[in-house]
């Protein structure tokens, strides 16, 4: 009988670890048209749908990385990117988004400056905020524009602790960022 | 979440169908645990709301909306609430109340108003929403159809001071909408505001809806709709208030109180990209100050960003005179500087970015700037 028990828990263990581990996994990363070198330790979460990574979980530190069409509306501003648009102008416009959206409280922008993300000219935002609850975030978002695409990579982590312990992984991840024009080469070049 | 939302969904069918259960009003305010629930609740949200960075902080604006809501009271049948109003910088047209007597108003619903006596519509609504009880009421008709499906009183009490909340910013049912409505009315015309002000500011409100193509705010809502609410005062002041058309409206010092909200508000609409309305909101606030150099910085911004045809040209023009207004103003500089580099135009680009350094040599986008120089003395044209 103790065989049998310590049999079942053993098979518990290792079916929860196995699971555990399917879970924390880089499978399921939507196909896009850019590259990144993803470092060890950071994990998909299977229930979003973005090309979102994090380490101990999204509401503690996560990496967004998106592509979206230049003239798709956003949710909280009518104003829209274009491409003609300084990186200070575009910067601006993302500003005003997150300005606008009524989950984020006490908005505070830290810095707002220029950058270059892959080659391409873009801009640094470094912001805090607090949601609801009063949990308060720290945001590194990069962003530029390219052909008609908006580029943008951000960090959002929870300004205690865990904003600064990520920050170099985040950088990696940004230094690593290409985008790929050769849509045929993107699952060669997709390195996870 | 899933249990939230199963509320809302309980709340949305309570108010649909159901008549309130009358509550009486001069039952002393806070005797039923309930109450004390809804209260406790109520303080919580506006704790939130208090941190998290969304009140517009103006004392002088605060009073006076205090010194409105005060003259209203004295006459209202529930003298021991204690009414406190604040202002939340939302350019959305909204105000809502919280069962214990305080009071949000947006700043966008603010700098629409024309006069006084239209504040103080508003303000009557939100206040006969508290008087006469419309959470305790809007709960107690939720208890009743609730109250075989739950299990234990805690859950209950749980049930009660959500939804209570809910309630006081999303709206009530029709019933209580428009007794609100009619009683504010009451307490308007009795305080000697002009009853008909309130029409204008459902005109006003219903214009803007219009032009924006924005769903009906709660103030502006669907219980009743507006139409209703239009056809209700009418009805109102034809019988009740037949001849009481000559109160007072208040309009200047009403429009002196709020002129830098007005100016504060259309930023908030710039920053939502609703470039008519900022527009016209700049243009109200420079009817009553002319020679600001700051609104008329703003009118330049916000052609610049909307960045039709020949926007950057009357972009310009109110950017000169902004800086003609007040020449140590930086942000009309970089901003000249901006639609000059962008046109190509390196060395008047030059010239203004440089100026706007000069005057702010710490300002927010100094980076951008400095990177911009760069460009211009190395294209030759420095």
């Amino acid at each position: 009988m103790k065989k049998i028990l310590t049999s079942l828990i053993s098979l518990l263990l290792i079916t929860g670890c196995a699971s555990v581990a399917q879970e924390r996994s880089l499978n399921n990363l939507p196909d896009n048209a850019f590259s990144v070198k993803i470092p060890e330790g950071w994990w998909k979460p299977k229930h979003i749908d973005k090309y979102l990574i994090t380490k101990d979980g999204v509401f503690l530190q996560y990496v967004l990385i998106q592509q979206r069409p230049i003239d798709r509306p956003y949710r909280n501003t009518k104003k829209k990117l274009n491409k003609g648009m300084l990186p200070q102008e575009a910067a601006g416009v993302i500003i005003d988004e997150i300005a606008s959206d009524r989950r984020i409280y006490n908005f505070n922008v830290i810095e707002n400056a220029p950058a270059i993300i892959d080659g391409s000219k873009g801009f640094k935002i470094l912001f805090t905020y607090k949601d609801k609850k009063g949990s308060a975030f720290k945001t590194l978002y990069y962003g530029f524009i390219s052909g008609d695409s908006f580029y943008n990579l951000r960090y959002n982590a929870a300004i205690r602790h865990y904003f600064e312990k990520d920050i170099t992984a985040f950088e990696q991840i940004l230094s690593s960022f290409k985008v790929v024009k050769d849509a045929a080469a993107l699952s060669i070049a997709l390195d996870r | 979440m899933r249990y939230l939302a199963s509320i809302i969904a309980v709340c949305c069918l309570v108010a649909g169908c159901a008549t309130s259960r009358p509550v009486p009003v001069t039952q002393a305010l806070s005797a039923s645990a309930e109450e004390q629930m809804l209260w406790s609740r109520a303080q919580e949200e506006q704790d939130t709301i208090n941190c998290s960075g969304v009140l517009y902080q103006d004392a002088e604006i605060e009073n006076y909306l205090n010194q409105i809501a005060k003259k209203l009271h004295t006459n209202s049948i529930s003298p021991d609430i204690s009414f406190q109003i604040k202002v939340v910088k939302d350019p959305n047209l909204n105000a809502f109340a919280f069962p214990n007597g305080v009071i949000y108003i947006h700043t966008g619903i603010l700098a629409r108003m024309d006069n006084e006596a239209q504040l103080a519509a508003l303000l009557a609504h939100e206040m006969v929403h508290c008087t006469h009880r419309h959470s305790m009421r809007a709960l107690r008709s939720l208890k009743d159809r609730t109250q075989a499906k739950t299990a234990t009183a805690q859950n209950l009490a749980q049930l009660l001071g959500i939804s209570g909340s809910i309630a006081s910013i999303s709206g009530y049912t029709r019933e209580l909408e428009t007794e609100a409505d009619r009683v504010g009315l009451d307490l308007a015309v009795k305080a000697n505001y002009d009853p008909r002000e309130v029409l204008k500011l459902f005109e006003l409100l219903k214009q803007e809806i219009e032009i924006e193509g924005i769903e009906e705010p709660y103030f502006f809502g669907t219980h009743p709709n507006v139409r209703q609410r239009i056809e209700n005062v009418n009805n109102w002041l034809a019988e009740k208030y037949r001849g009481k058309i000559a109160g007072i409206k208040n309009r200047d010092v009403f429009q002196s109180r709020i002129s830098r909200l007005v100016l504060d508000n259309a930023r908030l609409d710039l920053r939502q990209g609703r470039f008519l309305v900022a527009q016209r909101t700049v243009e109200k606030f420079l009817a009553l100050k002319p020679d600001d150099a700051r609104a008329y910085f703003l009118l330049g911004e916000i052609f610049r960003q909307r960045c039709r045809q020949d926007d950057a040209a009357a972009a310009i023009k109110y950017y000169e005179k902004s800086i003609s207004l007040n020449p140590s103003f930086p942000e009309p500089h970089k901003a000249m500087g901006l639609i000059h580099y962008k046109d190509g135009e390196k060395r008047l680009a030059k010239k203004y970015f440089e100026s706007c350094l000069l005057l702010s040599p710490d300002i927010a986008d100094k980076a951008y700037i400095q990177g911009y120089l760069k460009l211009c003395v190395t294209n030759g044209e420095g």
